[in-house]
Formats: structure tokens, C-alpha cells, sequence
């Protein structure tokens, strides 16, 4: 007999299983439902019974302790309620004025906050119904406050010690987790010591200034035809140069790297309306070595005989080596910022003065006063970004100070130089 | 896990039909920890809705012979038989519980049936051959 498969497991199996009558199921469901609120009802009378608690201790501490309202003294309710406690005293015939209220003992500081006025309001209010106050019932208000102004102070001391626990134990803690960061970082730093020295070839370009204005180094240019008249000193600005060359960098620690290098360091500065004029010897004293043959001269004015005007571009090349150290301020295994600090020693390298026309841009002479070896002070921020082990992206901002430049000048003259670099470098 | 989330029963239908979800999702949680639940995917070709039958006498076959036969079934094929067939499941159901699609379920049950047919019929052939040799013996 041909059957369906379905229908012959189904048949099957379903009719094998265990029949449950269904009364049990509903049996369960009325259990669980019963079960869920009892549970319902307990965390009711629960909550109940835990407010009410709750509340009759308030309203306890609330009885024993004295409210105090105070209100602004333009208003005529002030009050200071205290609880009346029942004693022997209560008992004694002995009555007091409300004068005498004010020679009951009270603590100073207190004494100040509340004025006579709302003190014998007070004992009006708490005294209704029989007007009169013994004496020894304000002794016994009196001690209950002073009782409850040390509970209190000791609270505040206590709250006082608390906080500064927790403020010590927090520095505690935050010193804790720095010195952890440390030692993970020196862990660190242990694994990679293999890797310590990093050489990276830099490029980068740098803007020099000066912060004298309308002074130019080149010394005070006057006219060649009336060489008696000087002339207002020509303003010079610096031009975008370029820097090359590649730094060598030692981590000492997992923090502190000493790096050093060799740089190509260019500075330029255009001084711009000026005038060439036909040369005149011995009239035109300037800081300016001509070089032999060339029959103009530099001049801030035009001159009888014919002038053409020009600009005057100076470079200055030094070869650069610095020696500075640099501080990891934060990061992580693959980015690093670094404060950079120290210093360079500079080499003259190039010094030329060029002649820029309209018609022509010709290489005249050198500057006289500018001095063969000088200094810088290096400052700056530099940032690592390890592309791999071995290879580490380096980017630094740089601001250099110059010193010793010019040999008539002092450092005031002396330029500085804004620069940004780049370079890839290689770990070993 | 009835007893331990039965505080998570909401009174939202029966308890019979939440105990069975229970334990069908728990069954489900522990084959898929088990990564056995690769469906095949489904081909056209196999999507049938033919009536799959097997020519038994429905009162000589045993349950413990049925049982074992789904046992010997693949899980894939057995989880979806088991789902569509005795607990009642559509193929949305089972495609939404398995997170296959409707096509899968079909595909997968499809073949379940066939692997069982074959089964039951091969198991006849078997029998009728024992029987033969015990006679001629």
C-alpha cells in the first residue's frame, strides 16, 4: 500500500509520543501565574514596608532634630523651631524673661547667624501656649543645640577627611596606572631595543624672516651720485627656500631620542625697490662685495646718468648639523609625537647676491658681513607614524633662531627660520 | 533551560507553545555551535512539490525503525524533515529559525524525502532477500 512519507513518519512518531492532557498545561500556566503574583505581591509589600520604615526614621530624626528656617530679615516669620523636650525642670515654678533668653548659653558662631530678634520670636512660637519660658527649658534647647551643632561639625570633618582620602587615593591610583603605561612602554621599548637607530632623508622647505623691520643686513644703501645723502634703510623680507638632507636618530629610552644629521640649509631674502646705476668708485659703501668685472651698482635711488630698477635676492646656504633631543609626549605603537629641543652648528656654505631686472636676473657678489660658522637654537614638534617595523614616516614643524650671523650686526639683526620636513626613515 | 528561564514566560500564549520554542531554539543554538548547518543552496531542478511515497504496510513498520532511519540523515536534511514534518513548521518558519532562505528549506527537505524513500526501499529489498535465503536454507 502506497503511503505518502509524510504522512508515515508523521502517523508514526507523533502518535508514539506521550499524550499530555492538556489539563496539565493549564495546571502549569495557573502555577506560573500564581507563582508570578506571589512574587508581585511580596516586592509590593517589599517596597511597602521598606518606604515605611524609611519614613518613621526620617520623621524619628526629623522630631530630634531642631529645624532651623531661617528667612531673609525683611521678613517677619523668622523662626527657629526647637523640639520640646519634656523634663524634670520643665516642672520648676522658676520663669524668665525673654531678656534672660539671651543670657542663656549658645555658641558664639551661632550666636552671629541669628538675630536677638528671631531668637525671641522663636521662643514666642514655641511657648504659645503659656507665654512664659523656663529657664531651664532653654538650658535644655541650648544643650540640644549645641549637641547637634558638634554632630554636625563632626560630620563636616568627617566629610572634610573623606573627601581628601579619596583625593589622595585617586592620586594614588593615577600614579599607579602612569607608572604601569611606563613599564609597558619600557617592555616595549626592551623588545625593539634591536631597532634603535633610525637614519631618515628629509626634504623640506623653510620661510626666513628677520624680527627688525626696514633694517637690511646688506648695510645702508645711498645714492652713488650724491654720495653725502643716505637714505632710509631698505626693507628686506624672506623668500620660500628649500632644506635637504638626512637625520640620524638614537633612541636612548623609551621616551628620549638624540638625533643628529646633515642638512643643506638655504636662506633668502629679497630686498626689492632698488636701482642699478653705473658704477662710481669708492661712493657707495655698502656691506656688498661686487665681484670682479661687473661696473653696476646697487642704489635706493635713481640716478642722473640712467637707472634701471631692480631687486636684489641674497642666499645664504649653510650645511647644518644639529644636535637635539626629542620627547615622546604621547602615542602609541604605530603613531608618536615628539617635542623636538637643541641646537645646530652652521657651516657657510653659499653667499651670493643677485641682480633680478626685468631684463635680466645676473649674480653680482657676496654679502661682506656675513660670518662663516654661526649657531641656531632648534625648537619644534615632530610626529612618527611607523608604516612597518623597519620603516617610520617622519613630519617635523621647526622653528630655528640664528645667532652669530652677521659680523656688524648683533643677534637682534640675526634671522630666524620656519620650516616643515618630511622624510621616510629606516630602523636598525 | 525550561526550568531556568521560566521566569522570562510571559503569559503571551500557551505555555505548551512557548516550551516547545524553548526547546527548539536551544536544539538550534547547539548545532549551530557545532557549525554542522551548511545548507545546500538551492537549484531550480530540485524545487518539487511531487508527493514522495514508499509502498509499506504502515502497521508492520516499527517507530525505532523510523527513528533510526531520520537519525542516519544528514543534520541539514534532518533538521529541516524534523521541523516541517513533525513539529509543524512552514518553510517561512524554518527559513526565518535557520536563516536560509525558503528555497533551502524546500531544497533541503525535498532531498530528506528522497534519502528516506530510498532508505525505506532498500531496507525492503534487504528483508525479502533474508527471508528468501532462510526459506531456501
Amino acid at each position: 500500500m502506497k503511503i505518502d512519507i509524510d504522512k508515515l513518519f508523521r502517523n508514526k512518531i507523533n502518535g508514539a509520543k506521550p499524550n499530555v492532557p492538556k489539563e496539565i498545561w493549564f495546571a502549569v500556566e495557573a502555577e506560573l501565574k500564581r507563582k508570578q503574583l506571589l512574587r508581585f505581591l511580596s516586592m509590593f509589600f517589599g517596597v511597602c514596608l521598606i518606604s515605611l520604615t524609611g519614613y518613621i526614621f526620617l520623621f524619628s530624626k526629623i522630631e530630634k532634630t531642631p529645624t532651623i528656617k531661617i528667612q531673609k530679615a525683611t521678613s517677619q516669620e523668622k523662626l527657629i523651631s526647637l523640639p520640646q523636650k519634656k523634663s524634670p525642670e520643665k516642672m520648676l515654678p522658676l520663669t524668665t524673661k525673654k531678656s534672660d533668653l539671651h543670657k542663656a548659653s549658645f555658641p558664639k558662631k551661632y550666636k552671629k547667624n541669628y538675630s536677638k530678634k528671631s531668637f525671641a520670636s522663636l521662643s514666642d512660637q514655641n511657648n504659645k501656649p503659656s507665654k512664659e519660658t523656663t529657664f531651664f527649658e532653654e538650658k535644655v534647647k541650648d544643650t540640644v543645640v549645641e549637641k547637634q551643632v558638634k554632630k554636625i561639625d563632626s560630620l563636616v570633618n568627617n566629610l572634610d577627611n573623606l573627601v581628601d582620602d579619596l583625593k589622595n587615593d585617586l592620586k594614588k591610583e593615577k600614579k599607579k596606572l602612569i607608572k604601569k603605561k611606563d613599564s609597558i612602554d619600557v617592555a616595549k621599548f626592551n623588545k625593539e631595543k634591536r631597532r634603535r637607530w633610525n637614519v631618515i632623508p628629509v626634504f623640506g622647505i623653510s620661510n626666513s624672516g628677520r624680527f627688525s623691520k626696514n633694517v637690511s643686513t646688506l648695510g645702508t644703501l645711498r645714492a652713488v651720485t650724491y654720495p653725502n645723502e643716505y637714505f632710509d634703510d631698505n626693507k628686506s623680507s624672506g623668500s620660500i627656500s628649500s632644506t635637504y638632507g638626512f637625520n640620524v636618530v638614537f633612541r636612548a629610552t623609551n621616551r628620549i631620542s638624540i638625533q643628529t644629521g646633515v642638512f643643506s640649509k638655504e636662506l633668502r631674502f629679497l630686498t626689492e625697490d632698488l636701482f642699478l646705476s653705473e658704477f662710481i668708485p669708492d661712493v657707495n659703501p655698502t656691506n656688498i662685495i661686487y665681484n670682479p668685472g661687473v661696473e653696476v651698482r646697487f642704489s635706493n635711488t635713481p640716478e642722473i646718468g640712467g637707472s634701471e630698477s631692480a631687486n636684489l635676492t641674497q642666499t645664504i646656504v649653510y650645511m647644518e648639523m644639529p644636535f637635539e633631543l626629542k620627547y615622546r609626549m604621547f602615542g602609541d605603537s604605530k603613531f608618536n609625537t615628539n617635542i623636538v629641543g637643541g641646537f645646530s652648528f652652521l657651516y657657510l656654505n653659499k653667499n651670493e647676491i643677485r641682480a633680478k631686472t626685468n631684463m635680466f636676473s645676473r649674480k653680482i657678489g657676496k654679502a661682506s658681513n656675513v660670518l662663516t660658522t654661526s649657531t641656531s637654537l632648534n625648537i619644534g614638534l615632530d610626529l612618527e607614524y611607523h608604516l612597518s617595523n623597519r620603516l617610520v614616516f617622519n613630519s617635523a614643524v621647526m622653528y630655528k633662531k640664528h645667532y652669530n650671523t652677521y659680523k656688524d650686526f648683533n643677534n637682534k639683526y640675526s634671522p630666524y627660520n620656519v620650516g616643515m620636513h618630511v622624510g621616510i626613515g629606516y630602523k636598525f | 533551560m525550561i526550568f531556568k528561564d521560566i521566569k522570562k514566560f510571559k503569559h503571551k500564549g500557551s505555555f505548551e507553545g512557548w516550551a516547545k520554542r524553548v526547546t527548539v531554539n536551544v536544539a538550534l543554538q547547539k548545532f549551530r555551535k557545532k557549525s554542522i548547518l551548511k545548507f545546500d543552496k538551492i537549484e531550480e531542478n530540485q524545487l518539487t512539490e511531487e508527493e514522495i511515497t514508499v509502498d509499506v504496510d504502515e502497521e508492520n513498520i516499527s517507530l525505532s525503525f523510523l527513528l533510526s532511519l531520520i537519525n542516519e540523515l544528514p543534520p541539514k536534511y534532518q533538521l529541516v524533515f524534523n521541523l516541517y514534518v513533525l513539529d509543524g513548521y512552514s518553510h517561512q518558519e524554518i527559513s526565518d529559525l535557520l536563516n536560509i532562505s525558503t528555497g533551502t528549506s524546500k531544497s533541503n527537505l525535498f532531498r530528506a524525502r528522497k534519502l528516506l524513500q530510498n532508505k525505506i526501499n532498500n531496507s525492503k529489498i534487504n528483508s525479502y532477500e533474508n527471508r528468501h535465503r532462510q526459506v531456501i536454507s
